[in-house]
């Protein structure tokens, strides 16, 4: 007889409904015609609205909650899962967007769902072997997605740079992987917590493994030394891709962090938390003090995502669970910044054909709008009160105060005025200087309805904290 | 005692293998050097009772992988000179670095006494027990690794596409 676990499938329903639509996605691009493409879109829509649905009678479902020995299907990854759905349907409007050079998109939307099962993946993620999985899908899918425009070399360019340095760490992590199992005999979370908690001294093989797995997911969030790949790839890949890029596989990233530090670490917490301390304050220096030089809008974004990632690495060193508010909130607010930056870019992009700081010049006057979106989206990134990456990144801090890490403080509390100086240079082109020419930038009503969500998400989040902090602390 | 012959056979023969796939200046020998240690492996993984895992390791990576790879370095037909102009100093001294980082935390580990916590087991390696646990226990990510293997292939077929197409 064989022995056949339960799975729940009620709470993987959201899982399941992307994992339909990619099937869906690969039947319709075979059968729709070249010429009514836009019908790919709506139903690439129609699946997060199902998918978003789902998860919301998933939490509520009695049954559902709890988890198995290869994924923790609690309230904490459901939270996460609702940002991701977000982060793809905003993904998803951007591509509609005007001059987006995006042939047969239906490939692409497929692409884009398969990245997204990878994240959903990886926010519950709780076993190695899944974690491995869900990584490889999801960076996998974003290789293929960033050289997606075969016209433009430096499309092909970030593909190439990404996958190569995408599969060097991939084999950290997989190597990190084999000697955890080496020394716990097991690739569940808890049997490897296990295993560190009753061996004393703690084994070679399981430091070893925990540090390769840490460069391994380092990549995937950009920290400091493996953000090498970061400013070519957001400069070459089409744009869209670079926002799921910096949202989605970031926040997936991070949350798997979480997840290890909680699920996996704990009881060797000091093998991790001194180097993301060194590794948090590092990123955070590279990322702002390369922003300032830079002329391009999408390398400038590489840039200031890796300072971001830093932040959040603060979080995870901090490791209480305090901090893991404080990430959490951090990344609703980095998701509502960032994805309305990147939809200026995009319509700002499309307008002008190029990416460069200088088609921002005199944006107010174009097109006040825009710039007036633009100039609230930036500084929230920067974190300017009362906007939502104030809080976030004052959340972060003094967590990390609580933990007594002054110094890294004092390096968090000094890169907010590094980068508030290089997102204030791109609102004094926009706000200062005389445009290049004085035609407006021509805004469709979905792009426009989008953007305006998105700010006000900015704005809402930042003033009214306390619904967003309540419920946030109730999924921990 | 034959156990022991044939393991440090084949193990020796794979390290040896292995070192002349870094070292062999032209490209078709350095893969000719990786079936050898691929089927050195295998060999190991019958010794340890995983006939499975070892007729894989010989249809898929010898037969498959470096089929592929072959296939690559013959498409390209890289001249020397060109192969030589490649021969980055400095990316010989991190990598050498690097795998001694690596070579002196495994010796490390495998110094550490006591007996190793993985008891080898006896009926891992056989195409039953391989089937049912991947049908069973590993469902999920059975299933997820099919979407992997969709993701290739779609991607395969995006990059792979004429220009004409578009």
């Amino acid at each position: 007889m064989i022995d056949i676990p339960t799975i729940p499938w009620c709470a993987l329903a959201p899982e399941l409904a992307v994992a339909t639509w990619i099937l869906l996605l690969l039947v319709a691009t075979l059968c729709v015609p070249a010429h009514r493409q836009s019908v790919l879109s709506h139903l690439a829509v129609l699946g997060i609205v199902v998918a978003a649905g789902l998860l919301v009678w998933a939490s509520q479902h009695p049954s559902a909650s709890g988890g198995t020995a290869m994924l923790s299907l609690d309230r904490f990854g459901g939270y996460f899962k609702g940002l991701l759905l977000l982060a793809t349907a905003v993904v998803i409007v951007m591509t509609r967007l005007p001059r987006q050079l995006l042939t047969h998109v239906g490939a692409f939307y497929l692409l884009l769902y398969t990245a997204l099962l990878g994240a959903l993946i990886l926010v519950s993620v709780n076993n190695l072997l899944l974690l491995f999985l869900g990584l490889e899908l999801l960076t996998f899918s974003l290789y293929i997605m960033a050289a997606y425009v075969k016209t433009d070399p430096r499309s092909v360019e970030a593909g190439m740079k990404y996958l190569i340095l995408g599969s060097v760490s991939s084999g950290f992590l997989i190597y990190g992987i084999a000697l955890l199992y080496g020394m716990a005999g097991t690739i569940t979370f808890t049997g490897v917590r296990a295993a560190f908690a009753n061996t004393q001294p703690t084994p070679v093989a399981g430091q070893v493994g925990l540090y390769l797995i840490l460069a391994g997911l380092g990549f995937k969030v950009a920290a400091v030394p493996f953000q090498l790949w970061v400013p070519d790839v957001y400069e070459g890949a089409p744009t869209p891709v670079v926002a799921m890029l910096s949202v989605g596989s970031k926040m997936a990233g991070v949350v798997a962090m979480l997840r290890l530090l909680d699920g996996l670490v704990a009881p060797v917490q000091w093998v991790w938390t001194p180097v993301l301390a060194v590794i948090s304050a590092a990123t955070m220096l590279y990322g702002n003090l390369g922003a300032i030089p830079q002329t391009n809008i999408k390398r400038l974004l590489g840039y200031s995502s890796i300072g971001h990632a830093g932040y959040l690495l603060m979080g995870i060193a901090t490791a209480t669970p305090e901090s893991a508010a404080a990430i959490s909130y951090y990344l609703l607010a980095y998701l509502c910044s960032n994805l309305a930056v990147f939809l200026v870019v995009v319509i700002v992009g499309g307008a002008t054909g190029s990416d460069s700081l200088d088609e921002y010049r005199g944006l107010s006057r174009r097109s006040p709008g825009l710039a007036a979106a633009m100039f609230i989206a930036l500084l929230s990134l920067a974190g300017v009160p009362p906007l939502a990456g104030f809080v976030g990144k004052l959340l972060v801090l003094l967590s990390a105060v609580k933990g007594q890490r002054l110094w890294l403080v004092a390096i968090g509390a000094v890169n907010v005025a590094i980068s508030l100086y290089y997102y204030l240079t791109v609102v004094k082109r926009m706000y200062l200087e005389a445009p290049n020419t004085s035609s407006s930038i021509r805004i469709t009503p979905l792009a426009a309805a989008t953007l305006a969500a998105l700010v006000l998400g900015i704005v809402v989040v930042g003033v009214y904290q306390q619904p967003f902090l309540a419920y946030i602390r109730s999924t921990l | 005692m034959t156990e022991a012959v044939f393991f440090y056979t084949f193990s020796g023969l794979a390290i040896l293998a292995a070192l002349s796939v870094a070292w062999n200046r032209r490209p078709i020998y350095s893969v000719l050097s990786l079936l050898v240690f691929m089927f050195c492996l295998a060999a190991l993984f019958i010794m340890l009772g995983a006939y499975f895992v070892a007729a894989l390791q010989v249809l898929l990576y010898a037969g498959a992988v470096l089929v592929l790879f072959l296939f690559v370095i013959m498409l390209l037909n890289l001249e020397p000179e060109a192969l030589a102009r490649m021969r980055l100093f400095t990316l010989r001294g991190v990598g050498t670095a690097a795998a001694s980082l690596l070579l002196a935390a495994l010796v490390a580990i495998l110094r550490r006494p006591g007996p190793a916590p993985i008891t080898p087991a006896t009926t891992i390696g056989s195409v039953e027990s391989i089937g049912q646990l991947l049908f069973t226990t590993y469902l999920i990510p059975f299933e997820l690794t099919s979407f992997l293997i969709l993701a290739a292939i779609i991607g395969a077929v995006t990059l792979a596409r004429q220009k004409s197409h578009d």
